[in-house]
């Protein structure tokens, strides 16, 4: 935007000092005109999306729209620290009178946290890098080799693409039980090896579309040199897709740690639960216990808000680390042409 | 080297192909084709779990007459989804559209908006929304202020639109929670168009009016079918699906069926959103030349 101002703003003083040595007229005169105009430029711009007045109404509605955005999530945080007394007490709603930690500690024992991180660790990291070799590799053939029925390989990932899960899970469970591998937390990471599992198509296409976008004289230098695609792919593509592959990374990541539908289904009566289902056995727990009158309404909602804020706090923790690589990998992937 | 010589290049390159893509292949043979003509296969079938093992009982239809005519699941849960997902859908697209347009402009303290709006991608698991449902942080607080409920009754009367709208309204930021990829689609699709463009239009004295509906809008169509595709996706695993709820291994031939009507309906919805771009798109391409 700001280059093509440039050459009107080198324009003006040469106007005006032309236009100066023909009046004669004081040169303060001119001064507050052009003054003025700055003005007028500022505050409603040369276009209308340059302008003060534009800006301010921008301003608002991101900070508007970021309220609703992050007030649950406040929301939350402040409820998780209130005391029994400051939730029972309705002119308490934001700034709570002092710091409880007592609903963090329940709700951390409740959901046995440091096992159940260590079970979600274990699935969403081994589940991203399977994504990130297999979806590299599919993704990689789809947009670069040749082989036959490639258009068709292609709608088959299409159609992968939109395939609910819940159409394949019960023959899914079936093949399982059959096998003896239900309850086990390898059923979650088994798919992920050769792409699938938690929205595995999408991968595979972002990979397609990354690799669809780099130049192609690389491969045919690969190709005078007599290396096999395997060994360009792992030296040379590979480590040109580092943006694809972080953001394939994170939000596989993201995502594999979030699922809830995956592990209820695979995991009825498994010990090892992951911290998304731990929470539906505390959402349980704490209805029983409210149901026997054992702890009240409040400090049940309190505890649920603490143990969801313990569920999202490590994913939150990589993605303030990851912040600009999500939003510009996905610019930079490629993904959208 | 002995590959090669016995191999013509172009059979070489074939199968240099073919073992990249295996993997995944015998993924899509295993995880998705197979377990799709299995599902489909017992949605015909009676299914019972004997100690022995599973027995198949031809079945016909039923499961799909029962739950098409006699059932309440198909009627009370999954149509009101549907609708939901209509209202849903174009309220998600419109939102991110906006606000990826605005986020494109150069404004100090984009990064930090940015990452707001992205933030619920990480946030969305299932028990955290319902859980901000249940405690009533999901809705903006218009419906009880403004009585709108009372309008709404008005307004739609019996028809049966009134209740999704509804509980559409009562959980409105969880909506809009929805948007965080479709709004990095946007963005990612925004910095496609050349600047060159806009300079020409304005040199030609274009207002940002027309320059948003004639340079903008059909440059981004293709991102807008993306994320119209992706968001119908993106709900399978809604929360509030109902769906997740009533398929269980409680009655896998009943599951099965249901579950594939399920489906039927999504690839008609697809297909209609489909033929409707495409036509629009026609019908734009028309008016320019």
């Amino acid at each position: 935007m700001r280059t093509d101002i440039q050459p009107v703003e080198s324009n003006h003083p040469s106007k005006m000092s032309k236009q100066l040595i023909k009046d004669k007229s004081p040169k303060d005169k001119y001064y507050y005109t052009d003054k003025a105009r700055t003005a007028k430029y500022m505050i409603l711009g040369r276009e209308v999306n340059e302008g003060l007045l534009f800006k301010i109404f921008l301003y608002v509605v991101f900070i508007a729209t970021s309220y609703i955005f992050l007030n649950p999530i406040i929301k939350m945080m402040v409820n998780m620290v209130m005391s029994t007394s400051d939730l029972m007490n309705p002119t308490v709603t934001w700034i709570p009178t002092k710091i409880y930690w007592g609903q963090l500690q329940t709700a951390w024992e409740m959901l046995n946290y440091p096992r159940a991180v260590m079970v979600s660790l274990v699935i969403a990291l081994s589940t991203s890098v399977f994504h990130v070799i297999s979806c590299g590799l599919a993704g990689y053939a789809l947009a670069r080799l040749q082989f036959p029925f490639k258009k068709l390989v292609f709608g088959l990932l299409l159609l992968a693409f939109i395939i609910p899960p819940q159409v394949i899970i019960l023959p899914t469970i079936i093949a399982y039980t059959n096998l003896g591998l239900n309850n086990s937390i390898v059923t979650l990471i088994i798919p992920s090896i050769l792409g699938f599992g938690v929205k595995g198509a999408l991968f595979v296409i972002i990979f397609r579309q990354f690799f669809a976008t780099q130049p192609k004289e690389l491969e045919e230098a690969a190709k005078i040199d007599g290396a096999t695609a395997f060994k360009f792919y792992f030296k040379v593509m590979l480590p040109l897709a580092k943006p694809a592959i972080l953001v394939v990374f994170l939000f596989s990541f993201v995502w594999t740690w979030n699922d809830t539908y995956f592990p209820q289904m695979f995991l009825s009566d498994s010990l090892f639960l992951p911290l998304a289902s731990e929470t539906l056995q505390l959402d349980k727990l704490i209805t029983s216990l409210v149901e026997t009158q054992q702890i009240s309404s409040q400090d049940a909602g309190a505890i649920k808000m603490a143990a969801s804020f313990l569920v999202i706090l490590p994913p939150l923790l990589i993605f303030l680390v990851f912040q600009r690589h999500f939003v510009e990998g996905v610019e930079r992937t490629g993904l959208v042409e | 080297m002995l590959k090669r010589r016995i191999l013509s290049p172009k059979l070489a390159r074939n199968l240099e192909g073919m073992l990249f893509i295996a993997p995944w292949l015998i993924g899509f043979l295993v995880f998705l084709a197979f377990p799709l003509g299995f599902s489909l296969f017992m949605s015909f079938h009676k299914v019972k779990v004997l100690p022995s093992g599973m027995q198949y009982d031809f079945n016909g239809v039923n499961y799909y007459r029962e739950i098409l005519f006699n059932s309440s699941e198909f009627y009370d849960k999954l149509i009101p989804y549907f609708q939901e997902v209509v209202i849903m859908v174009p309220i998600i697209i419109i939102f991110a559209f906006l606000i990826a347009i605005s986020l494109n402009q150069k404004l100090r303290g984009r990064f930090m908006f940015r990452a707001i709006f992205f933030l619920p991608v990480i946030f969305s698991t299932g028990y955290l929304l319902t859980e901000f449902v249940n405690q009533g942080e999901g809705s903006l607080g218009f419906l009880e202020r403004f009585a709108l409920g009372a309008y709404l009754d008005d307004f739609l009367g019996d028809s049966s639109w009134g209740q999704p709208i509804k509980t559409l309204l009562n959980r409105f930021v969880l909506v809009l929670w929805y948007s965080g990829v479709q709004i990095l689609i946007f963005l990612a699709g925004r910095q496609t168009i050349p600047i060159s463009a806009y300079e020409s239009a304005r040199i030609d004295g274009a207002s940002p009016w027309e320059i948003f509906w004639k340079i903008t809008l059909p440059a981004m169509s293709p991102f807008i079918l993306l994320n119209l595709i992706y968001t119908v996706v993106d709900m399978f695993t809604f929360p509030f699906n109902p769906v997740i709820k009533l398929i269980g291994t409680g009655n896998y031939g009943y599951s099965s069926a249901l579950s594939w009507i399920y489906f039927v309906i999504i690839i008609v919805f697809l297909l209609l959103v489909l033929l409707t771009f495409i036509k629009v798109n026609k019908t734009q391409r028309l008016a320019k030349s």
